[in-house]
């Protein structure tokens, strides 16, 4: 497999003004693959915006190595690197024109004319936008200045292209837009990407893996798919979407399936990770709100005789409606609450519960998974 | 009865003591008052002697106290050789002072301009040790009184001249060197400080993004941060141009032979008496100032770089 970009054991501390040093990005290592699109999450603050300009070349690793196709970057500056950045406030040069923006990159390789106004208009059209060559920055909306700062990158044709979260100042319906058309304009032209976003639908609904990285350094990296069915810490189950945290303590497992006691007469099954680091103990078991069934108690649940099913009895503290789904708050037992969301649809009978009311809760092995801590 | 007691007491928390609220009134009557008038007193201190210097200029009569109708006759007489009654006023040596005033300022001001810049530049994008006294220091010809900055000046090329006699035998006169040199070096901080300004204003995104797009440092420098800097760098200049053009005590006391410049003309005029030639060529100066200043804030103000 070829590797695009390579970071190995990054370290950046920014050792400026009155503070001592402030370690930005904390032994991060990344195998980045050749026409891949990656997502950097995490929330503000983490170190994404941080190990992108290390990339770009704006910055330098305090410790540890950058390789783009192979090549170390220690001492490339950034105008020698093959790769380009869409910035998050687009940074257009406000001087020029959006013609004049895009030629920029390619006056720079020397290359002039018509030769090179063929491609920016190439380029253009790539985003869609064929017809404001000749406006200034300012005369665009922010829509159309995130479309010409993508065309100003891609126009240069780089081996990975850095986006600093592209779609941050534009409204919603416009980011769903824009999503979709970075998704199949990054598989058109077939780069790299490394996106940068601390919103976690965004980064699910685009890229093939995800880095979730928490305080300079990165938690995890997976599908995602493999982020939100196997958070491998709490960090990264509670950041990508909603989960519920069951204690329990571990007390044996076998072939893979871990037996953990919430109470004292109540024992769950949960899948065992590979290498897990404990064999007994306290832990976590992280479980999805919409992988929990509900029913009243006493109806014999349909799947009261699968294997693999947990269920257990409970008492309803709360229910709220939210339009698609109503979230029921429900007490299982080692005084754990935990949370159900049920999908409001008609073709089903829906039940009535009431507040109070004694409740069944289940759920399937595979949905179920455990953390150390 | 008890609800209607309840409103009353209700109603009663609304009342406000009318009094209080007339005495808030008028004074805030007379805040506003004064607040108005405070700017007009101001500018009349700053600007009535200006004023009664445009006003004589036009006046008919010689004198200076009573003003007895409107005439150009004095604009007329500097520039058409008509010699004053005064002695020492001939348009040929006004004329000559002010080829040594161009001179001067535009040689001060191109020199200071390219310095100013570059210490801006290196103040606002590169770090290094000492970075900060350099700031502060930025500003100390600002508020040093220009007679000290002109006797120390002075001073200094004393010493320099005296030091070089003597290692040399060669003797060196002040001159047009040593008046430019002078302004550059009180220049230079205006300068810095109005294209610091700019600097400052301007997001680094943009260097970054040339830098991004293939650039080298020169090419970034060219194509990108010069242009957006360019309206503070012509802002400066002028600014430098104004302060080099009617500058009087740097220049007088780093002066020579032969260099005499249009302010110092003016104040040799004055020695003998106050005329209305003064008053006129004092005038020109003044417009030809005010709009150099007004074209450099103009220009300081100019769109936003964010
Ligand atoms: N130039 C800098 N000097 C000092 N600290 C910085 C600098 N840039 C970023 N940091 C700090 O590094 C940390 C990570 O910042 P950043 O990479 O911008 O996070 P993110 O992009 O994930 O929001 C923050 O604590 C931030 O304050
Ligand atoms: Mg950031």
């Amino acid at each position: 497999m070829a590797y695009d970009i390579r970071l190995k054991n990054v370290v950046k501390v920014f050792s400026s003004g009155k503070h001592k040093g402030v370690v930005a990005v904390d032994n991060v290592s990344l195998d980045i693959e050749d026409g891949e699109f990656f997502a950097l999450l995490g929330p503000s603050g983490c170190g994404k915006t941080t190990t992108l300009r290390m990339i770009a070349g704006f910055e330098q690793p305090t410790e540890g190595s950058i390789l783009i196709r192979d090549e170390p970057m220690e001492h490339v500056p950034p105008f020698h690197r093959p790769v380009n950045t869409v910035f998050q406030d687009y940074a257009l040069f406000p001087h020029m024109t959006v013609l004049q923006n895009i030629m920029f990159g390619l006056k720079m390789e020397g290359l002039s004319g018509d030769a090179a106004k063929q491609r920016a208009y190439e380029a253009l059209e790539l985003v869609r936008l064929p017809e404001v060559a000749n406006r200034r920055p300012s005369q665009m909306s922010g829509g159309q200045q995130q479309r010409v700062a993508l065309a100003r990158a891609l126009v240069k044709r780089p081996a990975v292209l850095l986006l600093d979260e592209p779609l941050g100042a534009l409204d919603l319906k416009l980011r769903k837009q824009m999503q979709y058309e970075l998704k199949s304009m990054q598989q058109q032209v077939g780069i790299t990407f490394i996106y940068v976003t601390h919103d976690q639908e965004e980064a699910m609904t685009m890229a093939d893996r995800i880095a979730v990285m928490s305080e300079g350094r990165v938690l995890q990296v997976g599908s995602p798919r493999d982020i939100y069915e196997q958070p491998q810490s709490r960090f990264v189950a509670d950041f990508i979407g909603e989960t519920n945290f069951i204690s329990g303590t571990l007390e044996s497992h076998d072939n893979g399936v871990g037996h953990v006691r919430l109470a004292q007469d109540t024992v769950v099954d949960v899948q065992m990770p590979k290498n897990f680091s404990l064999s007994s103990g306290a832990v976590t078991i992280p479980i999805r709100p919409e992988r929990i069934g509900l029913l009243p108690n006493g109806n014999d649940s349909p799947f009261h005789n699968m294997e693999d099913i947990t269920i257990l009895t409970g008492h309803l503290l709360d229910s709220q409606y939210i339009g698609t789904d109503t979230r029921y708050t429900v007490k299982i037992p080692g005084d754990n609450e935990i949370v159900v969301r049920i999908q409001n649809v008609d073709y089903l009978e829906t039940v009535d519960f009431e507040i109070g009311q004694e409740v069944q809760v289940f759920w399937s092995l595979k949905s179920t998974h455990v953390l150390d801590h | 009865m008890a609800a209607d007691a309840k409103v009353k007491n209700h109603v009663q928390d609304i009342y406000v003591d009318e009094n209080a609220v007339r005495r808030d009134m008028l004074l805030r009557r007379i805040g506003k008052i004064g607040l108005y008038f405070n700017p007009i007193f101001a500018y009349f201190f700053l600007w009535s002697p200006i004023l009664v210097l445009v006003i004589f200029s036009f006046n008919r009569s010689r004198s200076v106290s009573t003003f007895t109708g409107f005439t150009l006759r004095w604009y007329n007489n500097i520039f058409n050789g008509v010699m004053g009654t005064e002695v020492g006023f001939s348009t040929q040596n006004m004329l000559l002072a002010l080829r040594n005033s161009m001179i001067v300022s535009f040689s001060a001001t191109i020199i200071a301009t390219i310095i100013g810049t570059m210490i801006a530049m290196s103040l606002s994008r590169s770090n290094f040790p000492g970075k900060r006294i350099l700031d502060a220091v930025l500003f100390l010809p600002v508020v040093i009184p220009e007679i000290t900055q002109g006797i120390s000046l002075a001073i200094f090329f004393n010493v320099l001249f005296g030091w070089w006699q003597s290692l040399t035998g060669q003797r060196i006169f002040p001159g047009f060197h040593t008046i430019i040199i002078a302004h550059v070096a009180f220049n230079i901080s205006y300068v810095a400080i109005v294209v610091r300004a700019r600097m400052a204003n301007m997001n680094p995104r943009f260097e970054e993004a040339a830098r991004d797009l293939g650039a080298n440092e020169w090419q970034t420098f060219r194509y990108v941060t010069f242009p957006l800097i360019l309206p503070g760098v012509v802002a400066g200049g002028l600014l430098a141009f104004t302060l080099s053009l009617d500058d009087f005590v740097v220049t007088f006391f780093n002066s020579g032979v032969g260099t005499t410049t249009l302010p110092v003309f003016v104040y040799g005029l004055l020695k003998l008496s106050i005329t209305p030639e003064i008053n006129a060529i004092s005038t020109i100066l003044m417009v030809i100032s005010t709009v150099l200043i007004g074209i450099s804030m103009l220009l300081q103000g100019r769109t936003a770089l964010r």
